[in-house]
């Protein structure tokens, strides 16, 4: 009755309802940031008097912003090769390992992504001014590649799950070393999970605010701290253009990430 | 794993003397950058500037701190309260509508989830403005005569953290009720029960555990959150992540700074280990 959506009644209208508002909710907020974006009033009036490409324009000619935006993307294409190769060893060691600890490893690799970003963040700031690191891109690449780890070692962890190790010593057997086992039918039985890492992790550190505070200096930001330091000082158009591309690159991966979803059923 | 005979040499259980190697890298990178960093922050609030617990004697005797810490669960409390009310009507009808519809449904909650938080916290702070778009819409439907100040206040941040943690909620609640046996309420119908009472009595005690987790899991996140608090709070309520922040950025003060980061982290792990044994009551006993 309550869990049959055609014998529902007159709750039925209630809930749908209800779903339509929330859902308008979660979706307006950001077609408003992409319209702003085109969007000719410096005031971020709506619905905007005349549309125009000006911020886009502003965006594009002005170096820092590009600059950072480039730094975004190295940091977090660093991030995302270092998070799939740690990653995919350390769910093979927990996968197939039999040494003690083993849940207490894998609860603790996952920690970083429970426990508050900004006490990560201020411990790790602190270790790097001492080591003279602070506002280098190693100092970035090792805070975005703890929280992206954790991502990698999920999703790989879960593809080795459905992986019969079997096929892999039948390769042994036919003569090829373990490693030769592992990268040549291993990694493509698993590539799926391998993917869905790689895409996450690439986001994780893509769209890391937090820790990008505490890393940058003045002169190394990722997009993210540009946004924050500009939103700090005003609401300036700008940065809905920034956001939109933001949003347009997001919704990319997700397409890219479902996809790979797809190819595996088939 | 069954197989007794491997090209590794023909040793039994191959991976039992190899296998640790392979999570050193990723136990090395937690070791240094993760377990160390935090215990040194910590060791700084009980020796930084002198050793003692002075600095905690400050955080929890002075009313300004405290203040901070009532903002953070207030705040925490209020947003999962709004997120588990709205989120388990939501919850409920994606678990049996139509798949066609859930689909759609369920791409717009993950955008929403996906898109960068810096972007959604702007949105708000646009629409929630005085001359912003909530405020115009209520004048003109004539609610309000004068407009409301929504942003630089515990108000923009309960809306703007209700808006981020909403997806949180309502995607576990989905995988609660759809492990629910419908033939269960079938029976309750059948038994009698009314409406209501297949609601209060079946329905809702049995997603209780779940709701309870997810609902701990939103409050937990929402503690330990900086960004969104800090650009549509107030300078002048401000939420416990926030004062981390202050103490070390501005102030420089990394003895208060571990103290508050150190009761932030308690608060969030006895939280997350209640969290746990909603999820798995076995292994928790």
């Amino acid at each position: 009755m309550l869990l049959d959506f055609e014998k529902l009644g007159g709750l039925k209208p209630f809930l749908i309802g209800l779903t339509v508002l929330v859902c308008l909710f979660l979706i307006l907020p950001i077609l408003f940031i992409a319209a702003l974006s085109f969007g000719s009033s410096q005031w971020l009036i709506f619905p905007p008097p005349s549309w125009t490409f000006k911020w886009y324009q502003a965006l594009f000619t002005d170096p820092r912003w590009l600059y950072s935006a480039l730094s975004s993307l190295k940091i977090a294409a660093i991030v995302t090769v270092f998070s799939v190769v740690l990653g995919f060893l350390a769910a093979l060691g927990l996968n197939r390992g039999s040494f003690t600890g083993r849940e207490a490893l894998r609860a603790l690799f996952l920690t970083p992504m429970i426990l508050p970003v900004v006490v990560l963040a201020v411990a790790l700031y602190a270790l790097f001014l001492q080591f003279g690191l602070a506002g280098t891109t190693i100092a970035f690449i090792i805070a975005h590649l703890l929280i992206a780890l954790p991502f990698s070692i999920i999703s790989i962890g879960n593809a080795l799950d459905g992986f019969d190790k079997s096929i892999e010593d039948a390769a042994i057997l036919c003569g090829a070393t373990p490693w030769e086992a592992r990268i040549r039918v291993t990694v493509p039985a698993v590539s799926h999970g391998i993917f869905a890492a790689a895409i996450f992790s690439f986001l994780a550190s893509w769209d890391e605010v937090v820790l990008a505070i505490f890393m940058a200096s003045p002169t190394l930001q990722t997009l993210p701290v540009k946004i924050w330091a500009t939103l700090r000082q005003d609401l300036t158009p700008v940065i809905a253009a920034a956001s939109t591309i933001l949003i347009a690159f997001t919704i990319l991966l997700m397409v890219l990430a479902a996809f790979f979803r797809k190819g595996r059923k088939v | 794993m069954g197989l007794s005979v491997t090209a590794d040499g023909g040793r039994k259980t191959p991976w039992r003397d190899g296998s640790f190697g392979y999570v050193v890298p990723a136990l090395l990178l937690i070791a240094f950058f993760f377990i160390v960093p935090v215990i040194m922050l910590l060791m700084r609030s009980v020796l930084e500037p002198t050793p003692g617990l002075q600095n905690y004697r400050e955080l929890l005797g002075s009313t300004t701190y405290l203040r901070v810490l009532l903002n953070t669960f207030t705040v925490a409390g209020l947003v999962t309260i709004v997120s588990v009310l709205i989120g388990f009507p939501i919850a409920w009808l994606l678990a049996i509508m139509p798949e066609r519809w859930s689909r759609l449904v369920l791409a717009i909650i993950v955008l929403s989830m996906w898109t960068n938080l810096l972007a959604r916290t702007y949105a708000w702070m646009v629409l929630l403005q005085r001359t912003g778009v909530v405020n115009k819409v209520l004048l003109s439907l004539g609610i309000i005569d004068k407009p409301l100040a929504l942003v630089n206040n515990l108000v923009g941040v309960s809306i703007g953290m209700t808006y981020i943690m909403l997806p949180f909620i309502i995607l576990p609640l989905i995988g609660v009720l759809k492990s629910i046996d419908p033939a269960i309420l079938r029976a309750a119908a059948l038994c009698g029960a009314n409406k209501r009472q297949c609601f209060t009595r079946v329905l809702l005690p049995l997603s209780l555990p779940g709701i309870a987790s997810g609902a701990l899991m939103v409050f937990v996140m929402s503690l330990g959150y900086y960004v969104t608090p800090a650009l549509l709070g107030g300078t002048s309520n401000m939420m416990l992540a926030e004062l981390v922040a202050q103490f070390v950025q501005s102030l420089v003060n990394w003895g208060m700074g571990g103290a508050a980061a150190l009761v932030l982290l308690l608060v969030t792990l006895v939280l997350y280990t209640i969290q746990l044994k909603f999820v798995n009551p076995n292994r928790a006993r």
